[in-house]
């Protein structure tokens, strides 16, 4: 209320008699007209944080954001690139001119030959294959005639029979070698390097 | 894939071996098909309070264990000449490798040496190469393999002692034990009287474990592989006693252990030796689940 006051003096009365009621007045009045440096510090609307931002900004934020996830999502949309099956390339060794073999043509005798010798064979591997099938079929029967008799002598034992048996699988077997096992035999110990490529998508 | 494999089953064949048990039920189950389920109660029960009343067969478990084959068999004459012509037929289509390569350069390379206009300045860059030739290369690899002593495939002597595991390593075989059958000595699959409280499957693991020699075995499931019924010759038949039934499991050899003692009657057979030895209505019935495959 002062400092309006000396204002509002000072625009109506000349200047030298602002000075002497100003002078009456003291510090409140000197500091509206005067703002010496010193000053500054203290009053109360200066020391608080600037407010720099305001009400949109965290909403013009949280767009900025959104654009930027929703442009992420679309670069991800990009299938990943597909590991190649190396197996399906021929490797450009094998296109080479110098590799062929020098073909040597075969005589007649030896087509004759080796068409019967197929036609051999196919009869041979259809006759194990039946002897193979009618061998499994007979262990089936007898399966199944034991499980009926089973069930004719005794109910209880029956069920017993029929479930599964879960101590069985995994079950690993050592299949046949060409030559049988060393006893006491010392490997050699081998060092190998693993060349194998490994892909990530 | 090498010779030696080994087979992994994984979980999912479990469910197959219960539905492959199943079907055996089912199969079973379609004579009693017009029978309402109240009736099938009513079965149940009597079958419970016949159980209690002894069945005039007696119940016994043997176990068929059989030695998978450790070694590949010998090729046939068909099997060995179609065998060497593929060999020859792949050997025809198939490209030069980088050993061979290598060969005939060195060949040529020689041919050039032994050449009258042999310029030696023009093969400085090759110096290095001329150290080792592709032939030395061969023969040190067969210096090598020649060094290496594999275990004999065959051995006659084994191959004629009945009793050893080693013999006729090539084909699979089955364990035949002597055993006193009322007052019979008889050559039978090694078995077991049924006791109250057990499997059957049990009794045949009982079976086995009572042998002398300790041979480790995986059983292959709970259900029987076959079944053979025995009964008493008519003086001996009583009212409760008619005869045996035997039901068989089978187990595979894990591990042979020591080996046994000469005069212990347990003897290893393939499957064509089986007839100088079972009694043949016996045979009739063990043939049809011994595969010799």
């Amino acid at each position: 209320m002062s400092l309006a006051f000396s204002r509002c003096i000072c625009r109506v009365l000349p200047q030298h008699i602002v000075q002497r009621s100003s002078l009456a007045e003291g510090h409140a009045a000197r500091t509206a007209l005067y703002v010496p440096a010193m000053t500054l510090r203290t009053t109360a609307p200066l020391r608080a944080e600037p407010k720099k931002k305001k009400k949109v900004d965290p909403k013009r934020e949280q767009m900025m954001r959104e654009r930027l996830k929703k442009k992420l999502k679309k670069l991800e949309k990009v299938p990943p690139e597909l590991i190649p099956i190396e197996d399906f390339i021929t490797p450009t060794k094998c296109l080479d001119e110098e590799r062929t073999r020098p073909i040597s043509a075969i005589s007649f005798e030896e087509s004759e030959r080796r068409a019967l010798l197929l036609k051999e064979w196919s009869r041979y591997k259809q006759k194990q294959h039946m002897a193979e099938m009618k061998a499994v079929e007979s262990a089936l029967e007898s399966q199944r005639e034991a499980l009926e008799e089973l069930k004719i002598t005794s109910e209880e034992l029956y069920q017993a029979a029929l479930k599964p048996d879960f101590t069985l699988l995994p079950f690993t077997h050592e299949g046949p070698a060409y030559t049988p096992p060393k006893s006491k035999y010392e490997a050699p110990d081998g060092k190998y390097t693993d060349t194998t490529r490994v892909y990530t998508q | 894939m090498a010779a030696p494999c080994g087979r992994m089953a994984s979980r999912s064949v479990i469910q197959f071996f219960c539905t492959f048990s199943r079907p055996k039920s089912r199969n079973v189950g379609f004579r009693q098909f017009g029978i309402s389920s109240a009736c099938r109660v009513t079965l149940k029960t009597k079958s419970v309070s016949e159980t209690a009343s002894p069945s005039p067969y007696g119940l016994a478990a043997a176990v068929y264990l059989q030695r998978l084959p450790v070694i590949s068999a010998d090729c046939s004459p068909i099997e060995q000449s179609f065998k060497d012509m593929m060999h020859q037929i792949e050997l025809e289509k198939s490209l030069l490798s980088d050993h061979e390569l290598r060969l005939i350069e060195d060949a040529e390379r020689l041919k050039r040496k032994q050449a009258d206009d042999y310029d030696s300045d023009e093969e400085d860059s090759h110096m290095d190469q001329d150290i080792v030739l592709t032939q030395d290369l061969e023969d040190s690899w067969e210096q090598k393999f020649r060094s290496f002593q594999p275990a004999p495939r065959v051995r006659d002597d084994v191959d004629k002692d009945m009793s050893s595991v080693q013999r006729c390593l090539a084909d699979s075989l089955v364990l035949v034990s002597e055993q006193t059958v009322g007052d019979q000595k008889l050559w039978l699959l090694p078995q077991m009287q049924w006791q109250e409280g057990e499997t059957l499957r049990q009794t045949a693991e009982r079976a086995l474990a009572s042998l002398p020699v300790g041979l480790k075995a995986t059983f292959l499931g709970n259900a029987p592989c076959g079944v053979y019924t025995y009964k008493l010759p008519k003086p001996l038949r009583t009212e409760s006693s008619l005869g045996t039934k035997v039901f068989f499991f089978k187990a595979i050899l894990s591990d042979s252990g020591p080996s046994a003692p000469p005069n212990s009657a347990l003897l290893w057979l393939k499957k064509s030796e089986l007839q100088g030895y079972l009694k043949p209505a016996y045979l009739m019935k063990v043939e049809r689940f011994i595969l010799d495959l």
